[in-house]
C-alpha cells in the first residue's frame, strides 16, 4: 500500500471516529477539540487580557461562536477558529465548557 | 535534583530486573526536549491517559526559559525572571518523570534513547521537540566559538549578554544584525527584536543606529514594521537587503566589523542569527532530510521512522511557520495519536492553528495568523489573517494586551 493511501486510509478513520463523537455534542470530543482554545483561553477560567469562556451556559457560548463565525462579531483571531468549526463542533465545544471540572 | 534523578534510575532498574511489575506493563513515551513542543506533548499524553502511559521527559535544563517574549525583555517590557518557567508541576501534578540529562544517541532498533549520563531508556514511542540548532559557517566569520563577542541570542536564555552588550554601547554607537535567511524559528523574531532595541535605545541612547543585514528579499510583517519603524523611530533603523549586499556578509569579531559588499564597517554590537537546521538529536536519531525532519501531516509521525513523533521547529511539516504557538498545537495533535495508537483511545481529526504577535513600540502590537490542515502532502495553510496598517492606537493596545493573554495561556499549557 503506498504512503497516499495509507494516509488517505488513517485519514478517512480519523474522520469517522470524530463524525460519530461529534454529533451528540459529545464532551469527550469538546475536549480534544477545546485543545485548539486552551493556548489563549485558560482552562482554569481566569481571564487576563483575552476573556475567559468556562462554566457559560451553552446557548451563550454557541451564540457567540456562530457570531464569530458569520462575522458579525468582530476579531479575526476567533473569526478565523469559529470560521472552522461545524455546527456540531460548536456544540460539542460548548457542552465541554459549560461542564468544565476546575 | 541529582537525588530525584538518581530515585528514578533506581526505579527504572527495579522495574527492569522485575519485568512482571504491573507499572512496567503501562507503555513508554520518552519526549526529548522540554520546550514549546515537548512540555505540551508530555502534559497532554499525562493528563488525558489518566496513569495508562509511563510518560518520561528528558531535559537538561531545570528551567526553560521561553525565547517568547525575549525581545520584550531587551526592550525592557519583562524581566528576564518572568521568562523561566519550572518543570515540577509537570512532575507533581502530572506525574511525569523528569529526566534532567542531555538525550546523546537513540537507536531505532532497540527502541533506546542514551543519556549524557550513559544511562540507557527503552520506550514504546518516542517524540523528539528539540528546536534548533545552527548550520556552521553560515555566516563567515561566525562560529560558537564566536558567540561571545557576537551573541545569537536566540535560544532560550541566552538574551542576558546581548543585553548587556546594548546598555553598555556608546552614545551614538551602532547596534547591527545579521538576519538569517529562511527557514528560522519565529519569522518576525528578528524585526521584532530590532524594534525593542530601538525603543531601549531611544530612551537610554538616542543617537546610537540601528542596522539590519539581511539575505532575504521580504520579511514577516514587513510593511507594518517599516511603517512602525518611521512612526516611532525615524532614521535609527537602516536594513540592507540583498541587493545593497545584505546576502554576503562576513563579520570579524575580533575587531567587531562587518563586511557589507567588501567594506568593514566598526560596530559596537553584533548579533549574528545564523540559519537554522534541526536540533541535533534529531539528525543524531536519523530523521532528518536536508537538515529537518519529514512528518506526515496527519499526526506529525516522522516519514522515517513510525515509532518517533517530531515537534515544533525541527520538523519539515509544510506551511506552519517554526513558533511556539505552532509547536504546541502540534503536540496536542500527536498527543492524541499516540495515545490511539497506545491505549486505543479514539483518535479525532487533525486541526492546527498558529498566530504570531509582535510588538513595533509600547502598546503598539501586530498579529498575523493562520488556520491549517493536514493533506498527504503536507500541512497545509486554509485561512490566514493579518493586522493592517494605519489601525488606530486602540486596536494595537488591544492586540497587546492580547499578545499578554497569550504569554500566559502557553505557558500555562506547557507547564500546568
Ligand atoms: C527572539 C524570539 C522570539 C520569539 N517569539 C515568538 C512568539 O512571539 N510567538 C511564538 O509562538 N514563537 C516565538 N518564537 C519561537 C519559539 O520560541 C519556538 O518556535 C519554539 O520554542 C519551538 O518549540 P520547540 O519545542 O520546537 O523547541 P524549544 O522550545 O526550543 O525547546 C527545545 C528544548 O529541547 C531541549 N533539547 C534540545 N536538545 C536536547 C537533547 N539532545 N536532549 C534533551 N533535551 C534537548 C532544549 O534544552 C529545549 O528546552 C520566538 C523565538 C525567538 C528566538
Ligand atoms: C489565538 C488566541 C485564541 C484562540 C486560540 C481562541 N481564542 Fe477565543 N478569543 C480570543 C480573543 C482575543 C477573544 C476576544 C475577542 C474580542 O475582543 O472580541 C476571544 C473571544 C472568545 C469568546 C467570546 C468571549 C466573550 O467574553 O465575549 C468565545 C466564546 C471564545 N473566544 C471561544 C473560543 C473557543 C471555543 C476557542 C477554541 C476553539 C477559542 N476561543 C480559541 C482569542 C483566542
Amino acid at each position: 500500500m503506498g504512503r497516499g493511501a495509507y494516509l488517505l486510509g488513517t485519514l478517512a478513520a480519523a474522520l469517522s471516529t470524530g463524525a460519530a463523537a461529534q454529533t451528540l455534542g459529545d464532551p469527550a470530543y469538546g475536549e480534544y477539540l477545546s485543545g485548539e482554545c486552551t493556548t489563549c483561553h485558560l482552562a482554569a477560567g481566569t481571564s487576563n487580557g483575552i476573556p475567559a469562556i468556562t462554566h457559560w451556559p451553552a446557548a451563550d457560548f454557541v451564540a457567540a461562536l456562530q457570531g464569530y463565525k458569520s462575522k458579525t462579531r468582530p476579531n479575526p483571531i476567533m473569526q478565523m477558529i469559529a470560521g472552522r468549526l461545524s455546527d456540531d463542533e460548536i456544540a460539542a465545544l460548548a457542552a465541554y465548557y459549560e461542564s468544565i471540572e476546575n | 535534583m541529582t537525588f530525584n534523578r538518581r530515585l528514578f534510575l533506581a526505579s527504572l532498574t527495579a522495574t527492569l530486573a522485575a519485568p512482571m511489575v504491573k507499572a512496567q506493563t503501562r507503555p513508554r513515551v520518552i519526549i526529548i526536549g522540554g520546550g514549546a513542543g515537548g512540555a505540551t506533548a508530555a502534559r497532554y499524553l499525562a493528563k488525558d491517559s489518566k496513569g495508562a502511559l509511563d510518560v518520561v521527559l528528558v531535559e537538561p535544563s531545570q528551567t526553560y526559559y521561553t525565547c517568547f517574549f525575549s525581545n520584550l525583555y531587551l526592550g525592557g517590557f519583562r524581566s528576564f525572571e518572568s521568562l523561566g518557567h519550572s518543570y515540577d508541576k509537570l512532575a507533581a501534578a502530572y506525574g511525569i518523570n523528569i529526566v534532567h540529562d542531555l538525550a546523546t544517541g537513540v537507536d531505532r532498533a532497540a527502541k533506546t534513547v542514551t543519556l549524557a549520563s550513559g544511562n540507557t531508556l527503552p520506550y514504546d514511542k518516542l517524540v523528539l521537540s528539540p528546536g534548533i540548532d545552527f548550520i556552521d559557517g553560515s555566516v563567515a566569520g561566525w562560529s560558537l566559538a564566536a558567540q561571545d563577542a557576537m551573541p545569537h541570542a536566540y535560544k532560550g536564555g541566552t538574551q542576558q549578554p546581548l543585553q548587556a552588550q546594548i546598555a553598555a554601547m556608546r552614545p551614538g554607537g551602532t547596534f547591527a544584525m545579521v538576519a538569517p535567511p529562511n527557514p528560522y524559528r519565529c519569522p518576525p523574531g528578528p524585526y521584532e527584536r530590532a524594534s525593542m532595541v530601538a525603543t531601549y535605545l531611544q530612551a537610554n541612547n538616542p543617537t546610537a543606529k540601528i542596522l539590519i543585514l539581511d539575505p532575504k528579499d521580504k520579511f514577516s510583517k514587513q510593511a507594518l514594521f517599516e511603517e512602525g519603524w518611521n512612526k516611532h523611530y525615524p532614521g535609527m533603523i537602516t536594513r540592507i537587503g540583498p541587493d545593497m549586499g545584505g546576502s554576503a556578509i562576513e563579520v570579524r569579531p575580533d575587531t567587531m566589523e562587518v563586511v557589507v559588499d567588501g567594506e568593514a564597517e566598526k560596530v559596537d554590537v553584533c548579533n549574528v542569527i545564523p540559519a537554522q537546521r534541526a536540533g541535533d538529536i534529531a539528525s543524531i536519531a536519523g530523521v532528518t532530510e536536508n537538515n529537518w525532519a519529514p512528518v506526515h501531516a496527519d499526526s506529525m509521525l516522522s516519514r522515517l521512522d513510525e515509532n518517533i513523533y517530531v515537534l515544533g521547529d525541527a520538523t519539515n511539516q509544510g506551511d506552519m511557520p517554526k513558533s511556539g504557538f505552532s509547536a504546541n498545537s502540534q503536540a496536542k495533535v500527536a498527543a492524541n495519536h499516540i495515545r490511539g495508537a497506545l491505549t486505543g483511545s479514539p483518535v479525532f481529526p487533525a486541526k492546527y492553528a498558529n498566530t504570531c504577535w509582535s510588538l513595533i513600540a509600547a502598546d503598539d502590537g501586530v498579529k498575523v495568523g493562520a488556520s491549517y490542515a493536514p493533506t498527504p502532502e503536507k500541512i497545509a495553510s486554509v485561512d490566514t489573517f493579518i493586522s493592517q496598517t494605519g489601525e488606530d492606537a486602540a486596536l494595537r493596545k488591544a492586540t497587546y494586551n492580547e499578545s499578554l493573554g497569550w504569554y500566559t495561556g502557553i505557558t500555562t499549557d506547557m507547564f500546568g
